[in-house]
């Protein structure tokens, strides 16, 4: 039995069911947990961007007033590769307690040399980072067909490097636990997109067994990728509070955000494209680097540990040839970060194909139609051309008249979100006609609770007010962690399972042959003390559109480039999404408003700036590390593309892959030259504009461009195997 | 008996003697010890000169004349009592002087709608009004918010939602919600000193917070909502289409 | 924060007085409060100036206006005679951080306030202003710093209001020791140019108490500012201009650049390149090729070089708007 047709709830706006929490502040997050005698707990950091430490004095730590633990992060003797790995950590009484404690303890350590460069540590002659093993790690490799020969043939040939920074997740609620030991079992509060994942991992590392931990996060502010585990940061709250025998709390602080837990891997993407003359590609080679942190490594594996990302991304061509290496530096670890890898490889092959319809003449939405492999997409970009004005918009790069110039730009986004299988849920329907839905998932602020509350009273056909959603609890049947756009379209149909065995039973036990609607308070009355419960478990035919056809989105751009102060203003940003069956349009206009934002940041703000003197992070806040504000705000269309016919799929992802490509490329075409690096801040578009003396590339970064690019050529490479990306 | 009280009261205030009915607080934010010699000194120092004067003249000429005596005796930096009037609620607690207003209020007051989350005047997270004016809790110290009225989110109402509360509901204006409580701040403030803003008034009441998630489109729309003016669909336009399949 | 005392201190004298063991002022705290999160400074007490008299309020009387150390950024931004007579500041203090922050940061801090190199604000690095033996943004990250500089440290002078002020010819009354002493823009910020540690020319027990402006006939005066974010951000270039404008004709032109320098920068000669002129924007681009002849981008501050100049014509076209 698919989506009902004629619906009460499903794909209407509705308000989130815990709005009302969030904005009285009766929403308690793991950050606002306080249990009787909690302690503080807070971590020592390395100063160092890489040393061996050959030991650490707790004693004046564990002195001072008000601490009751004190531990080391590992067993020392031990290494630390970049600056902010933990080194200790304290638990107290009270926040300065622990603070001034952290003050206390001695560390003997021996710096090692250190790089925070890609470009340096790159190298033959770099540092190493790990002492036994490269920088440059074993890459990626792909051929396919006479690479060369195509490049000979085609009409039109364009090479460019386009590079993309170090982003970060900076979700507002920072990483953390509440750890609360009683006896041998523990029960953990932790700001998390996963319980059930976290709880596996706290019982392997600490040696705990599994059914002896709960792991709860009633609310979490924002995640974004980067919690998905309890972190080294969640794993020394246990040991603390293990130690003080007392609950700790342990939330890190905006500062160890910037270092520590998490981001996007940077690239440098030399791409160069062939084409025939209408623009159809012909060849397709993409070399890049970049890094992912202190580990080197191509795997993505779901966006953590590499620098890896997908390619060549949605486009094909007859010959493509493909290297994709990563450079160690001395700097904190990336790990999935919204769409991992997806922005990366929008930003670069995107910007290419629209420098080669460029040359060629060709119209970038037309080059996109002509090269698309996903029909979806194709006939998205021309409802979205019409909807946008295109026709009339796009004019020749950097033809529009005065300081002030304007731009538009389009990209494309792919992603299959697929689902988990082994989801479930538990529907529980009540003698006074109220129902609660338990579900092991929890909500990052996606509206997940949301999704349950409504699939539950659309299949029951009930009010909304009737139905209670719980989350956020390993108590609760399991549910996937939230990656991968796919909770929705999880969750969505083992709910649906649950209603329909509680149903069943309803019908059979009140004896009424339809108890929805109508009949369910009379229905509901018969089950006395004895609630009905349903369990359910995903299940085929409502979610299956996200294995079977993979999910397309467009954007297009419009912007306004002042070329005298290189100010980029985003006016209007369209979003044509693929939706499938929408479970809640209101919470899902939030998130794709949420992706295009973040694509805005990604695009003209965001970057981590490591420095190359002292190996820290300058800007380990939020007065350099700069985020889109209310002020930078464009209007966003968004045109929701139902296809109820697919199921639910997920949206949290693709929504923010094209927006900085189309962004960018919206600003070539405002200003006739393409700033090819992210972010497109205004040095950079008044340097591209020729009007910084003296800037640009200068020779020895370009010639240290050249040598990083030939040394991953001639690194290792196991073969990929053949991804579609499309 | 009554004049008695509210003198000693007063007293209290002006100079931080712990009062004997206050216990300390307890918890995670309750500071190690609790009194210092010096700062008790200095009271009763205070006090010998001002006792006389304290008998015969009202009470606010007493908390006046205690201040100006007292206030240029350094305090701190042990933890001393500092009174905060809290959504309408006057609590005393035992803070040391770097204490900021948004650790007063989350690990001593146990309010937790103010987040702590830059904790450098950056983000919005933690802002409350100080008489009525929307300031960021985590670059205040808890002793300068004494006198003034502080107002939460959890004061706001003290029953159902307010018009912008309803307003951020019912048009979505968060997501993870971590932001959400700073916000609701800065738009009541809005709307009270102006009641019917444009979008771009809007923008610029908000500017000084952050929303991570990207919910500001929806938060325009509420805080235009909620002023009785109509979301402004130039902010986000919704469509929905089905012409591929 | 380290652990301080604290202290209200009731007349100008008596806060030079508590200040002197160690000690720091507390008006609004937003820059104070920041270095001592940090642990860049650790003074042993805040001596708070917000209760000191009369330094609160803004005053016009005859030929001088009067603007307290203590009134808020959001209190100058809003007053209808600022805006009507002085609106260069008014915009200057309007672009200052976001509105919680104006609610509280007063005049006297925003003129103040310390380097926001992130250097310098770093907790874990000890940079040449802090006493080190270099300044690292020379040979690293300096894309926010100074053209111009008089020494080691190329960290930019960033109050928004003492660009402003000093295209206002507007004098600082100071309290120093036991008297009170008027310093100009440039004295106040002399050095800032000279001297790596110091942010201002002002000693650890100066407190600034109000502000003087002059009244000029005719004169207008305007602020810009850039920032990489469309509002609270930085300005990666700022200029304030005032002169006397008669039609299209300036005179007793002041145009002053901001976050180029450890001081706001003003170079005579742009100045008097204008007197009496009609303005068009071929004289206003050669008015700002003179404040920057001396430029000296740093690896990558270059772009700021076009950036002023552009403001710079903007500033001067909107006096005679």
């Amino acid at each position: 039995m698919p989506w009902p047709e004629k619906n009460r709830y499903l794909g209407k706006p509705t308000p989130r069911a815990d709005a009302p929490a969030k904005v009285t502040g009766r929403a308690k997050y793991t950050a606002d947990v306080v249990k009787p005698g909690m302690l503080f707990g807070a971590i020592l950091r390395s100063k160092w961007p890489a040393a061996e430490v050959r030991a650490i004095n707790l004693e004046k730590a564990l002195a001072a007033p008000g601490i009751k633990a004190a531990i080391t992060a590992q067993p020392v003797p031990f290494i630390v590769n970049y600056y902010g790995d933990e080194l200790a950590a304290v638990a107290g009484t009270s926040r300065q307690a622990v603070l001034d404690a952290l003050e206390l303890i001695q560390v003997d350590a021996r710096p090692r040399a250190f790089v925070t460069q890609e470009l340096d540590a790159i190298k033959p002659d770099a540092p190493r980072v790990v002492p036994d093993s490269p920088n440059l790690g074993e890459g990626k490799a792909r051929e396919t067909g006479d690479v060369d020969a195509a490049f000979a043939s085609s009409a039109g040939v364009i090479e460019g490097l386009y590079e993309t920074q170090v982003e970060l997740h900076h979700p507002l609620e920072p990483q953390g636990s509440a750890v609360l030991w009683d006896g041998d079992e523990m029960t953990a509060w932790s700001s998390t997109q996963g319980v059930h994942g976290v709880r596996t991992a706290f019982a392997s590392s600490l040696e705990v067994p599994q059914n002896k931990i709960r792991v709860l996060c009633e609310y979490m502010g924002g995640g974004f990728g980067s919690k998905f585990m309890p972190g080294v940061q969640g794993i020394l709250c246990a040991r603390l509070a293990k130690a003080a025998g007392a609950p700790v709390k342990l939330m890190i602080t905006r500062f160890e955000q910037a270092l520590a837990v998490g981001n996007r891997p940077s690239s440098h993407q030399k791409i160069k494209l062939g084409a025939d003359a209408t623009g159809k590609l012909t060849a397709i080679q993409l070399e890049s680097f970049g890094t992912p942190g202190h580990r080197s490594g191509a795997s993505t594996g779901g966006g953590s540990g590499g620098a890896a990302f997908p390619a060549p991304y949605i486009y094909q061509a007859p010959a493509t040839r493909i290297k994709q290496g990563s450079v160690a530096i001395n700097a904190g670890q990336s790990c999935a970060f919204r769409a991992p890898g997806h922005p990366v490889a929008s930003f670069g092959i995107e910007s290419a194909l629209d420098d080669l319809a460029v040359k060629l003449g060709v119209d970038p939405v037309a080059i996109r139609i002509l090269n698309d492999p996903l029909e979806i997409r194709r006939r998205e970009y021309q409802v979205g051309a019409e909807r946008f004005g295109w026709k009339e918009k796009y004019r020749q790069p950097g033809s529009s008249s005065g300081p002030v110039k304007i731009g538009v730009g389009c990209a494309g986004s792919a992603w299959n979100s697929g689902m988990v299988r082994e989801t479930q849920a538990e529907v529980q329907i009540n003698s006074d006609g109220t129902v609660d839905v338990h579900c092991g998932i929890q909500d990052l602020g996606t509206g997940s609770r949301s999704v349950v509350q409504v699939v539950a009273a659309e299949m029951l056909g009930i009010d909304l007010a009737l139905v209670t959603a719980h989350v956020g609890d390993t108590h609760f049947p399991p549910g996937p962690s939230s990656g991968g756009s796919r909770t929705t379209s999880s969750i969505a149909p083992a709910v649906y399972d649950a209603c329909e065995k509680a149903l069943a039973e309803l019908k059979e036990r009140s004896g009424i042959e339809d108890p929805r609607g109508a009949n369910w308070k009379a229905a509901c009355e018969k089950l006395a003390a004895f609630p009905v419960q349903g369990h359910g478990r995903w299940r085929e035919g409502l979610a299956d559109g996200g294995s079977k056809v993979a999910q397309g989105g467009v954007q297009f751009a419009e912007v306004e480039v002042d070329t005298e102060t290189g100010f980029v203003k985003v006016r209007r940003v369209l979003v044509v999404q693929d939706c499938g069956q929408v479970v809640n349009s209101l919470t899902c206009e939030s998130q794709i408003n949420g992706g295009v934002i973040m694509g805005l940041g990604y695009a003209l703000y965001e970057q981590r700036m490591m420095d190359r003197t002292t190996g820290v992070v300058l800007n380990p806040n939020f007065e350099t590390y700069k985020l889109p504000g209310p002020a930078d705000m464009p209007e966003i269309d968004i045109l929701m593309i139902d296809q109820p016919e697919r199921g639910v799929i997920g949206i949290g992802e693709p929504c923010t892959v094209p927006t900085a490509s189309a962004i960018a490329n919206a600003v070539a075409n405002a200003i006739g030259v393409r700033v090819a690096s992210l972010p497109i801040t205004p040095d950079k578009v008044l340097a591209a504009l020729g009007k910084v003396p003296g800037a640009g590339r200068q020779d020895t970064t370009a010639l240290e461009i050249e040598q990083a690019f030939a040394r991953l050529a001639a690194a290792p490479a196991t073969t990929a195997r053949e991804e579609i990306h499309a | 008996m009554a004049l008695y009280a509210s003198r000693a009261k007063i007293r209290i205030a002006a100079i931080g003697f712990p009062m004997k009915s206050t216990p300390p607080p307890t918890g995670p934010g309750s500071p190690t010890g609790l009194s210092t010699p010096v700062s008790r000194r200095a009271f009763l120092r205070g006090l010998s000169t001002t006792a006389l004067t304290a008998a015969t003249l009202g009470a606010e000429s007493v908390a006046a004349e205690l201040a100006q005596g007292n206030a240029e005796q350094p305090r701190g930096p042990a933890a001393l009592p500092v009174v905060l009037t809290i959504n309408g609620e006057k609590r005393t607690f035992s803070l040391e002087p770097r204490v900021t207003l948004l650790e007063a209020l989350r690990q001593s007051a146990g309010i937790t709608s103010p987040k702590e989350v830059c904790e450098r005047a950056t983000c919005g997270a933690c802002t409350v009004l100080l008489d009525g004016v929307p300031v960021y809790a985590c670059m205040i110290l808890a002793i300068e918010a004494q006198g003034r009225a502080i107002t939460t989110v959890e004061g706001l109402s003290r029953e159902g939602l307010t018009p912008v509360q309803k307003a951020m509901v019912e048009h979505d204006g968060l997501q993870c919600g971590f932001c959400s409580p700073g916000f609701v701040m800065s738009l009541t403030a809005l709307l009270k000193s102006n009641p019917h803003p444009t979008e771009e008034q809007v923008r610029k009441a908000c500017s000084g917070h952050l929303c991570r998630c990207g919910s500001y489109p929806h938060i325009f729309a509420a805080a235009l909502a909620a002023s009785g003016g109509r979301p402004v669909s130039k902010i986000n336009l919704i469509s929905h289409d089905h012409a591929l399949a | 924060m380290n652990a301080f005392s604290y202290v209200t201190a009731q007349t100008p004298e008596s806060a030079v007085q508590l200040v002197r063991t160690n000690g720091r002022f507390l008006a609004g705290g937003m820059d104070l409060l920041g270095e001592i999160k940090e642990g860049i400074a650790a003074p042993a007490t805040l001596v708070n100036v917000k209760s000191l008299p009369g330094i609160a309020a803004i005053q016009a009387s005859g030929q001088v206006w009067s603007v307290g150390a203590n009134v808020t950024l959001t209190a100058l931004a809003a007053h209808p005679e600022i805006v009507r007579s002085f609106p260069g500041l008014a915009e200057a203090a309007a672009e200052v951080g976001s509105p919680q922050i104006r609610n509280v940061a007063t005049v006297g801090g925003n003129l103040a306030q310390h380097s926001r190199c992130w250097y310098y604000r770093h907790r874990d690095v000890k940079c040449r202003k802090k006493g080190g033996t270099t300044c690292l943004a020379r040979g690293g990250e300096n894309k926010y710093h100074s053209l111009f500089t008089g020494n080691m440290c190329i960290s930019p002078c960033v109050s928004n209001l003492a660009v402003a002020l000093a295209s206002l010819d507007a004098r600082i009354v100071v309290q120093r020791g036991a008297k009170s002493e008027t310093l100009t823009i440039a004295q106040l910020y002399a050095d800032a140019w000279r001297s790596p540690p110091a942010h201002n020319s002002l000693r650890a027990d100066d407190l600034i108490l109000r502000v003087e402006l002059p009244v000029v006939a005719a004169r207008r005066s305007t602020y810009l500012q850039l920032g990489e974010k469309a509002d609270f951000d930085w300005a990666l270039v700022s200029c304030a201009a005032s002169a006397s404008v008669n039609g299209t004709s300036l005179s007793q032109v002041r145009i002053v650049l901001g976050a180029v320098a450890p001081t706001p920068w003003q170079v005579d000669a742009a100045n008097a390149s204008l007197e009496g002129k009609p303005l068009t924007p071929a004289l206003a681009d050669a008015a700002a090729d003179l404040l920057l002849r001396e430029a000296r981008p740093f690896s990558t501050n270059g772009y700021k070089v076009p950036l002023a100049k552009v403001l710079v014509r903007r500033a001067l076209l909107k006096l005679v708007a």
